[in-house]
């Protein structure tokens, strides 16, 4: 199974096309669970009600899936904690001009 | 989190939307071009057929198909309710075209007779067919929010409109209104604009821009405090407008109303105030232009109704064409440039993500047209209020030219949109 980096690595690839920032830049990554042959994501959207979230969530699970194709996928979209601007990493504030 | 999770299973199919915004983009253009080729009878007093006949492919081709489009698609997505009827939503727009072609037609021949009520009424049909779909939507809604209060607010003006209109397709034929006809169509156009349009606008602004902008940490006050301001002024103008002796009472409700949109103004300031994203895209740049170009008209609107300017030569025809080509048409414009690359992106690449390369949003259209568009549309504006206040018409016409081709830079990219569905 891939290391919890690799997948957070490979997760970059996962844009936001509205924003054009990836997921884990933007910081909408909470949590990586790994077992034998799981992978769960907990991870947010920007604003609640995002119509973006169902292309969002399979696109994390496609590009996980090409990583480990084996391994079975959970994508746990989540609320709560909210996400907020100050979970943006440098690279994300740099490219939104703040 | 789960019912979140089911959003997108939510959203009408694709296909109904889209044929509300086709319909409308066509208006926008058909009606720019009618202003071109009519261009020497725009001017003077508003009442006459085809000017007229013209602000009702504006007000009801362009501007009310976009609205329908966009809310069939909003409503649902917003409020997290499937919609009611999709059946009724391809019904409701047949009907409605149906509807638009016979009065437009009415009112360019000035035929005052039975064809017009039978236009008036065949809109009158969907219109009420829109609102059951929406209000029987709307009646399964577990979380409300402003932006649903808006929109359902939005129904009843609609529903009012459409009568108000109706009552005057009949009494230009056989007069029956007691107040002057042409008193009872200023409060029909501003039911219209400010209680239909506006507050679909507004609503739906409190959503969007804060999601395109990526803005968080505000107060929703004013914007709870506009609506009850600007509903508190609509329905007490409607009221007082059947009374005699009641012109104070007027203008302090048409005070009310407009003071009600400086509050959503400064509702979209906090929102604008406290985004991520600090540079403005196309579809910003649109919105925030039509935000201004609301507190001017408003502001226009309380001189029209305390004052007596409105006896000025062609100051009611001002007035309307900064609502109409203003505030309304930059708005529909930019939240168009939005909303459909993203149904576009949706519909086409959503399940491609992941496994090959798939285009920003920004990508889906050619930008530096829509920016020079942008420019084409503003300056036109300008140049067409500069030509009603010193009734010039060569720069009328080059204003209306220019419009026109503002529209056909839309159309060029919509379709840039469009292709790249079937790509």
């Amino acid at each position: 199974m891939a290391a919890k980096d690799e997948i957070m690595e490979v997760l970059k690839g996962v844009i936001d096309p509205e924003i054009g920032l990836n997921i884990v830049d933007l910081g909408l990554v909470y949590d990586i669970e790994t077992s034998s042959n799981e992978i769960v994501v907990t991870m947010t959207l920007t604003t609640p009600g995002c119509p973006m979230h169902s292309s969002i969530s399979l696109w994390t699970e496609n590009v996980i899936k090409k990583l480990e194709p084996e391994a079975s996928v959970k994508i746990n979209l989540v609320w709560e904690p909210r996400w907020t601007p100050a979970l943006m990493n440098s690279d994300a504030r740099r490219e939104l001009g703040i | 989190m789960q019912s979140e999770a089911l959003i997108s299973a939510y959203a009408p199919p694709f296909k109904i939307v889209l044929k509300y915004f086709i319909a409308a983009v066509i208006a926008f253009v058909l009606l720019n071009f009618l202003l071109v080729v009519n261009y020497a009878d725009i001017n003077g007093f508003h009442f006459q057929p085809k000017i007229l006949a013209i602000t009702h492919i504006a007000t009801l081709g362009w501007i009310t198909m976009s609205i329908f489009g966009a809310m069939f698609q909003l409503v649902p997505v917003v409020l997290e309710v499937k919609l009611y009827s999709e059946k009724l939503a391809e019904v409701q727009f047949w009907i409605f075209l149906t509807g638009i072609i016979g009065l437009v037609s009415c009112f360019w021949n000035f035929d005052t007779g039975i064809h017009l009520t039978y236009s008036a009424i065949a809109l009158n049909a969907a219109i009420l067919i829109f609102s059951y779909n929406i209000i029987i939507t709307m009646t399964k809604v577990k979380k409300w929010n402003i932006t649903g209060l808006y929109l359902a607010a939005s129904i009843f003006y609609l529903i009012t409109t459409g009568i108000a209109g109706l009552l005057l397709s009949i009494n230009l034929g056989f007069p029956f209104i007691n107040i002057s006809h042409l008193l009872y169509l200023n409060l029909h156009a501003h039911i219209a604009l400010v209680g239909w349009v506006s507050l679909v606008i507004m609503g739906v602004s409190f959503k969007l821009i804060p999601m395109f902008s990526l803005s968080h940490h505000y107060s929703n006050k004013s914007g709870v405090v506009a609506f009850v301001l600007i509903n508190t002024g609509l329905l007490g103008l409607s009221t007082v407008m059947h009374y005699e002796n009641t012109t104070i009472l007027f203008y302090v409700f048409a005070v009310i109303t407009a003071l009600g949109i400086f509050f959503f103004l400064h509702q979209m300031y906090l929102i604008f105030k406290n985004r991520m994203r600090k540079r403005a895209d196309i579809g910003i740049l649109f919105s925030k232009t039509s935000y201004i170009l609301l507190g001017i008209s408003a502001l226009f609107g309380i001189a029209i109704a305390c004052t007596n300017i409105s006896y000025q030569m062609n100051v009611t025809l001002i007035y309307g064409y900064i609502i109409i080509f203003g505030f309304i048409s930059m708005i529909i414009v930019g939240q168009m440039y939005k909303i459909m690359p993203f149904l576009v992106w949706y519909h086409r690449y959503s399940s491609k993500a992941g496994r090959e390369p798939v285009p920003m949003l920004k990508e889906m259209f050619l930008e530096k047209p829509a920016y020079a568009g942008y420019y084409i549309m503003i300056t036109a504006l300008a140049g067409a209020i500069l030509s009603f206040a010193f009734q010039i018409t060569i720069s009328l016409l080059f204003s209306f030219v220019l419009m026109f081709i503002g529209s056909l830079i839309f159309l060029f990219n919509f379709t840039y949109i469009l292709i790249k569905a079937k790509k």
